[in-house]
């Protein structure tokens, strides 16, 4: 019978974590965050590109990151019942995370109230990285409860 | 749901893992539906009856 995907092959210090199917899952990610890196860092030296140029280039990152989507797609189906259903409720848990914080930040900001980093609304990098915290929370509340 | 599923597993002197391997699921699964935390679902719960040469009925109770 074919094994299923773990959560904890892709956990460090879980015991059974595995570089190789860490790897698996979120090569793309670390694609994503060197080319979002690197585009900021080109469209601040280059202030002569056109709008459209810059905003493609700055949509730069959405590529690898679809695909990292996808890779997390691919481990997702491959995970058992109760495993996938942990992570549709941390997933689901994130994206209402990050629409609520969203919400809050861009209600605040239109009411002059200074939030700091999130002065300018979520962007992609804060929108990925609001994601990934808030996903870590659901998936932490998730497992308590199976446990 | 209340289900026999350790009582039949301690029968055959099979660990968790022994048992999550034989139905192609995770070891924290098995945990969950032996301590009623979790209801598996039809195909699982025939996988786990079949496994154990019982009808899910008797496994398994409402």
């Amino acid at each position: 019978m074919d094994k299923p995907n773990i959560m904890e092959s892709v956990e460090p210090g879980s015991g059974q974590y595995s570089l190789k199917a860490d790897l698996r899952l979120n090569a793309w990610l670390l694609v994503a965050t060197v080319t979002h890196v690197a585009v900021r860092i080109l469209i601040k030296k280059q202030t002569e590109w056109s709008p459209l140029t810059g905003g493609m280039l700055a949509l730069a990152p959405l590529i690898p990151g679809l695909l990292y989507v996808r890779s997390w797609v691919r481990f997702i189906r491959g995970l058992d019942e109760l495993q996938r259903r942990i992570q549709l409720e941390a997933f689901l848990f994130a994206a209402l995370g990050t629409v609520i914080l969203g919400a809050v930040a861009s209600s605040l900001n239109a009411h002059g109230v200074s939030t700091g980093l999130l002065k300018n609304g979520l962007g992609l990098g804060a929108s990925f990285m609001a994601m990934l915290c808030f996903w870590s929370i659901g998936w932490g509340i998730a497992k308590c409860r199976y446990k | 749901m209340k289900n026999r599923v350790k009582e039949l597993r301690s029968a055959r002197e099979w660990s968790q893992g022994e048992l999550a391997e034989r139905l192609a699921v995770s070891r924290q699964t098995i945990n969950a539906i032996e301590t009623e935390k979790y209801d598996p679902s039809l195909p699982l719960a025939l996988k786990i009856g079949k496994l154990f040469k019982l009808p899910v009925e008797e496994i398994f109770e409402t």
